[in-house]
C-alpha cells in the first residue's frame, strides 16, 4: 500500500471495504468483547465509547457506564457547559501537584531546589504578578509559568471531568501555536493565554478569539506583531492570520491571481479567496498594535513595562487600505483598521469551511466528508454573532451521524496515548520534566511547537519508525522505575479470582474501544496462562502474576487498536 | 604538496591518515551484485525560508544597499562578506562573515552554490511552498508522494537501510518510500521492556500484532524491521555494550543555535559508518522566519551551518566519492527590510551543493538583477534557476536515476553542469588556505 499522508482515512476506509458513514453496528448497546477473527480496525464500537474516545481522552473506570447511563445526548450537552465548581477530583490533584524547579545560584540569586505547587495555576495569578517574572535572572524562573501550566494541562487532561473542553483547549491550542518558549515574555505569562484567551474562548465566539488571541502578549511576541511598524510593516502575523487562523492554505489564491481585483467574486465585494496584496494590506492595518514593554517611541517617551497591550499611532500606517476588496478609509480611530481585518477574515465563509474542517479532522477523521464540512460551515456563519458560536457548531458535529458511525480513523498523538493509558489504568499522576522530555521526542513538544503550523493532525505523520517505538516504549517507561511521572496497581485493580482468560478480558474491555483479534487474544491470554490453563486463574508466585499482569497490560497498550481512536 | 580533492580539511593525526588503505566498501550498493553507482545523498533543509541575499550577499549592488540598509552584508569593514572567486556576472557575491567554513570547503571546490533559484509557483507561504518542493511538483497540486520517494522507489532501492530521516518523523519529500526511517539516535533505536522474565514472549507477540495490512500495521511493521537492522549492525563491546559514536578525531559539531543540524547530522554520520546500505537521509534546520531581530539571529544559524556541513563532511572524509549534500529552504526573503529589524517571505534564493563529485569553487545560475522591474512582483529576488535543475543534475549524475521524468514528471529545464558524472576524471583544486591532509 503507497502512504500518502493525505489519504489515511481513504486507505483504512479502502482496507474496510466501507465508506465513510456507512459502517455497521452502529449505536450497538453491548460492550461486551467478541473477539474477531480478522483484523478489523473500522469495526464501530457503541457510541459511549466513540465519544470517551474521541471528545474525551479515553475512558477512566466507570465512564463507559456513566455516560450509557445518563445518555449520550445529555453527554454532550453537558460537556458543551463545563462547570469548574464541579470538578472537585482535578481541583484537588492540581492543589496537591507538585513540580520541581532547580537551578544553580547565579548573580545576585541562591540556589533553588524544591518541589513547588502550581502557584500561578492555583492562585490564578495575573499579568501583575506574572509580569516582573519575565525580569527574573533564573531562566528556570522565567520559563516556570509554562512549566506549570503544562503540568496543570496534563492533570486536567487525566482527571478533569470537562473532557471535552480538555480536548478543545488542545485544539485551539494548536490552532493558534505560540511557541511559549521562543521568548521569555511569552513562557512568563503563559497562564493567561492559556486562561484568559485559549481557555476562555473554546467554546465562545470565534471573531472574538481571534481578536484576543491578535492582542495577546503571546501571540505579540511569537509572530512579532509587537515589533511591527509603518514602513514597511512586519508581515509575519498578518500572513498566519490568513494562512493559519482564518482562511487557511486552501484559500489563498496567489499562484493564481496577481491583483485584487482578478480575485473571483472580489469586484462584488466577496472574493472567495486571499492573495498576498492581502497580506500586505493587512500587515498595515496592525502596525502600532503591540505590547508594552518598556520601549522607546520617539525621544523620551516610552511605553510602560507592564505587558499591557498597547497601541502606538505613531507606529500605526493610517493610509488606507484594501483588505478582501473591502475598502478601509484612511484616519481611522485607534485600532479600527486591526479590527476590522479581525471581522473580515473572522466572519470569511472560507474561514468557516476551513475551521469546521479542521474541527472534523480533530474530532472525527482526517479526510471528513464535505457535505458534513459544509453543513457546519452553514451552522458556524449563522452562528457568527453568538457568544457560543463554537460551542454550536461542535454540538453539530458531535451529534452527526458521520460522528456515531465512524471509529478508528485518527492515530493517537503521543499525547492521547499517555493520557488515555494513565486513564485506563486509573494511575497517579505525578507530572514532571522527564515526561515532557519523553514527548518531545515523540514528536510532541506541549506548548514548543516551532512553526505556527500547530501539530501535524493527519494521522500518518505519527507513524515514523521513531514514533512507533517511541509510542511502545512510552508504556514501558511509564511503569519503569526512573521516569516517575505515575504511579500504577495494575495487580491490585485486577478483580480477584479471574481465570488468565478474563484477567486479559478485563483489561482489554479497560484499555480497548474495539475488541482485537482472535489471534491477538490468544497471545495475550497465552502470556498470562504460560503453563496453566486459560480457563483457571493464573498459576506462580505472586510476583510472577503480577510481572504478568503488567506485561498483559503493556502488551494491550501497544497494539495497532490501542493507537488509534 | 599536491593535494587530493579527497581531502580532510581540519588537521587530523597521522594514524587516522594512515588508515586510507582500509577503504570501505560495498556501502553505495544496494545488494551483492549491485554494481550500479550512486551517491548517498543527503538533503539539508533549511526550514522557515533562509534568507539567500544575506547568505551569499550581492555586497556592491546598489539596489540591496538600499533596501536592506544595517541588515545587508557588507563590502568592507568588521561585516564584510567573505571573497568568492568564479562567481557569476552581476555583482560582487560575498559569504556571510559568519561562513568562514563553507568558504573553506568552496576554496577546496568541494562546494558549489546556484544563486536565484526556487520554485516557480508564486506562493509566500512556508507550508505551501515546502509541499510544493518537497513534493517535486511545483506548478500546482501536492502530489501523494515526495520527490525523494519517487527517486527511491524507481531505482528499487532495496538496502539494508535505504532512506533516513534524522529526527521525530519523515520529511513530505521522504513520504512514498515505505522503508524511510526516521530516527534521532540509533544507539538507543530499541525496544525496552520493563519485564525480562517474559521479554521473548512479549517481542514475539508484539511481532504477531504488526504483521497485518492496515496503516498501523504497516508502520509497525517497517519500525520492527528498521530496529533489527540498525541493532545487528551497531559497534558493539565485547560484553555486547553498544559502543557511543564518536567523530573522527578533530571534528567537532556545533552546538549553540546549530545543535540540532549537528546532532542530525552526526545521526546520518553515524549511520553511513555503519555500513547499513544508507541511499539518502534528510536533516531539518529551523528558525530561518527572521521577521524580526535579523541581525542577532541569522549570523548563530549561519555559524551553525557552516560549522555543521564541516564538521559533517570532513566526518566522513573516507566517503567523500559516494557522498552528496544538497541544502536548500523554501524561499528567500524580502529585498527590502522590514521596520522591525527583519525581512519578511521572498521568492528566489539560493542553494549549495557539496561533495567531490561536485564542480565546486563555483556559483552558477543567472542573477536577475535586483531594480524593482527584475524583481518578483516588484518586490522579491526573481528565479532563473527551477530548483529542480539542481536535484534532477545530482540525482542523474550522482544518484542512479535513469530519466528525470520519472522524479520530476513534466520538468524541461536544462542542467547547470555542476556534477561530474560517473568516470568523468575530478580535477583537482590548484589553491587551499587551510591546512589539509592527503587521505
Amino acid at each position: 500500500m503507497i502512504w500518502s499522508r493525505r489519504r489515511f482515512l481513504g486507505a483504512s476506509a479502502t482496507m474496510a471495504g466501507a465508506g465513510i458513514v456507512d459502517f455497521p453496528g452502529k449505536h450497538t448497546s453491548s460492550i461486551t468483547f467478541q473477539t474477531h477473527s480478522q483484523t478489523d480496525l473500522a469495526a464501530t464500537p457503541p457510541i459511549e465509547l466513540i465519544a470517551l474516545n474521541r471528545m474525551a481522552y479515553g475512558p477512566r473506570p466507570g465512564d463507559v457506564a456513566r455516560v450509557r447511563q445518563m445518555g449520550f445526548t445529555a453527554y454532550v450537552d453537558e460537556q458543551l457547559n463545563p462547570n469548574d465548581a464541579d470538578d472537585a477530583l482535578c481541583a484537588s490533584k492540581l492543589t496537591s501537584a507538585r513540580l520541581r524547579i532547580q537551578y544553580d545560584a547565579g548573580m545576585g540569586y541562591p540556589a533553588v531546589d524544591e518541589m513547588r505547587l502550581l502557584r500561578t495555576i492555583i492562585e490564578n495569578w495575573g499579568l501583575a504578578q506574572l509580569w516582573p517574572l519575565t525580569k527574573h535572572p533564573a531562566y528556570q524562573e522565567r520559563i516556570r509559568p509554562v512549566e506549570e501550566v503544562r503540568a496543570a494541562t496534563l492533570i486536567r487532561a487525566v482527571y478533569s471531568k470537562w473532557q471535552l473542553r480538555e480536548v478543545l483547549v488542545e485544539f485551539w491550542h494548536n490552532h493558534f501555536n505560540v511557541d511559549a518558549y521562543s521568548d521569555t515574555r511569552i513562557s512568563a505569562t503563559w497562564p493567561l493565554y492559556d486562561r484568559d484567551v485559549i481557555r476562555r474562548h473554546c467554546l465562545g465566539n470565534f471573531r472574538n478569539m481571534v481578536r484576543d488571541v491578535a492582542k495577546s502578549i503571546a501571540m505579540g511576541f511569537y509572530l512579532d506583531n509587537a515589533f511591527s511598524r509603518d514602513g514597511p510593516a512586519n508581515e509575519n502575523y498578518a500572513r498566519e492570520l490568513f494562512e493559519l487562523h482564518t482562511l487557511g492554505q486552501e484559500n489563498y489564491l496567489n499562484h493564481l491571481y496577481n491583483r485584487w481585483r482578478d480575485v473571483p467574486g472580489a469586484l462584488e465585494g466577496n472574493p472567495i479567496g486571499y492573495i498576498d496584496q492581502d497580506v500586505y494590506e493587512a500587515a498595515r492595518a496592525f502596525t502600532g498594535w503591540t505590547i508594552a514593554h518598556g520601549q522607546t517611541i520617539s525621544g523620551s517617551l516610552r511605553l510602560p513595562d507592564t505587558g499591557e497591550f498597547a497601541y502606538v499611532d505613531l507606529w500605526h500606517d493610517n493610509a488606507q487600505k484594501r483588505v478582501l476588496a473591502f475598502e478601509i478609509d484612511p484616519n481611522q480611530p485607534p485600532l479600527s483598521d486591526g479590527e476590522t481585518v479581525i471581522r473580515l477574515v473572522s466572519e470569511h465563509p472560507g474561514t468557516a469551511r476551513h475551521i469546521c474542517r479542521k474541527l472534523c479532522r480533530r474530532l472525527l477523521a482526517d479526510d471528513p466528508p464535505d457535505s458534513l464540512v459544509n453543513r457546519l460551515a452553514r451552522i458556524w456563519l449563522e452562528n457568527k454573532d453568538a457568544s457560543n458560536q463554537i460551542a454550536i457548531t461542535v454540538r453539530a458535529l458531535l451529534l452527526s451521524d458521520e460522528f456515531a458511525s465512524t471509529f478508528g480513523r485518527k492515530v493517537k498523538r503521543p499525547f492521547e496515548v499517555v493520557v488515555s493509558f494513565l486513564r485506563a489504568t486509573n494511575a497517579e499522576v505525578t507530572p514532571n520534566r522527564d515526561l515532557f522530555w519523553q514527548l518531545q521526542e515523540m514528536g510532541y513538544r506541549m506548548f514548543n511547537w516551532g512553526p505556527p503550523t500547530g501539530h501535524p493532525e493527519e494521522s500518518a505523520a505519527w507513524l515514523s519508525t521513531n514514533g512507533m517505538l517511541r509510542r511502545w516504549n512510552i508504556i514501558n517507561y511509564l511503569q519503569s522505575s526512573w521516569l516517575k511521572a505515575a504511579t500504577f496497581d495494575l495487580p491490585g485493580q485486577t478483580p480477584p479470582g479471574l481465570t488468565a482468560r478474563q484477567i486479559v478480558e478485563f483489561w482489554v474491555g479497560r484499555l480497548l474501544a474495539v475488541p482485537p483479534p482472535t489471534s491477538t487474544m490468544n497471545r495475550l491470554i497465552d502470556l498470562m496462562r504460560q503453563n496453566g490453563s486459560a480457563d483457571a486463574p493464573p498459576t506462580g508466585s505472586a510476583d510472577e502474576i503480577a510481572d504478568r499482569i503488567r506485561s498483559v497490560v503493556t502488551l494491550i497498550a501497544m497494539t495497532p487498536e490501542f493507537q488509534l481512536r | 604538496m599536491t593535494v587530493s580533492r579527497r581531502t580532510f580539511i581540519v588537521g587530523c593525526s597521522a594514524a587516522i591518515a594512515a588508515m586510507t588503505g582500509s577503504a570501505v566498501r560495498g556501502l553505495a550498493f544496494a545488494q551483492p551484485g549491485d554494481t550500479t553507482r550512486r551517491d548517498i545523498l543527503v538533503v539539508v533543509f533549511l526550514r522557515g525560508g533562509c534568507d539567500g541575499l544575506s547568505l551569499v550577499a550581492p555586497v556592491n549592488d546598489p539596489f540591496y544597499k538600499g533596501a536592506r540598509g544595517e541588515l545587508r552584508v557588507e563590502e568592507s569593514g568588521q561585516n564584510a562578506g567573505l571573497l568568492l572567486s568564479n562567481t557569476i556576472p552581476g555583482a560582487d557575491f560575498r559569504l556571510h562573515p559568519r561562513a568562514t567554513l563553507l568558504q573553506s570547503l568552496y576554496i577546496n571546490r568541494s562546494l558549489a552554490i546556484v544563486h536565484a533559484c526556487g520554485l516557480r509557483n508564486g506562493t509566500r507561504s512556508h507550508f505551501e511552498a515546502m509541499d510544493y518542493m518537497e513534493g517535486g511538483i511545483p506548478e500546482s497540486g501536492v502530489p501523494a508522494n515526495g520527490w525523494l520517494a519517487r527517486y527511491l522507489n524507481s531505482i528499487n532501492a532495496s538496502g539494508y537501510l535505504p532512506a533516513v530521516a534524522a529526527g521525530t518523523r519523515v520529511p513530505f519529500s521522504m513520504v512514498g518510500f515505505n522503508d524511510a526511517a526516521a530516527l534521532t539516535d540509533p544507539t538507543s533505536f530499541n525496544l525496552s521492556w520493563n519485564s525480562w522474565r517474559y521479554r521473548s514472549q512479549l517481542n514475539q507477540a508484539l511481532d504477531a500484532f504488526y504483521s497485518g495490512d492496515s496503516p498501523v500495521q504497516q508502520a509497525g511493521r517497517t519500525t520492527l524491521t528498521a530496529i533489527a537492522r540498525i541493532n545487528e549492525r551497531l559497534p558493539r563491546d565485547s560484553q555486547g555494550r553498544v559502543i557511543p559514536y564518536t567523530p573522527e578525531t578533530g571534528v567537532r559539531y556545533p552546538g549553540g543555535r546549530g545543535a540540532s543540524l549537528g546532532n542530525a547530522l552526526r545521526t546520518v554520520a553515524s549511520l553511513i559508518k555503519m555500513d547499513i546500505g544508507l541511499l539518502a537521509a534528510t536533516v531539518d534546520y529551523g528558525g530561518w522566519d527572521t521577521h524580526e531581530g535579523q541581525r542577532w539571529i541569522f549570523p548563530e544559524l549561519v555559524a551553525g551551518l557552516a560549522e555543521g556541513l564541516y564538521a559533517f563532511y570532513n566526518d566522513l572524509w573516507r566517503y567523500h566519492d559516494r557522498l552528496t549534500v544538497v541544502v536548500m529552504s523554501e524561499f528567500g526573503r524580502r529585498l527590502k527590510a522590514n521596520r522591525s529589524g527583519g525581512t519578511d517571505h521572498g521568492h528566489g534564493n539560493v542553494m549549495l551543493v557539496l561533495g567531490e563529485g561536485i564542480r565546486g569553487g563555483k556559483m552558477y545560475g543567472v542573477w536577475p538583477g535586483l531594480a524593482t522591474e527584475q524583481l518578483d512582483n516588484g518586490v522579491d529576488l526573481a528565479i532563473t534557476t527551477d530548483y529542480r535543475a539542481v536535484l534532477a543534475e545530482i540525482l542523474i549524475k550522482r544518484g542512479a536515476l535513469q530519466t528525470v521524468d520519472q522524479v520530476f514528471p513534466g520538468f524541461r529545464g536544462s542542467l547547470l553542469g555542476l556534477a561530474y558524472s560517473p568516470g568523468e576524471t575530478i580535477e583537482r583544486p590548484h589553491r587551499v588556505n587551510l591546512p589539509l591532509v592527503t587521505r
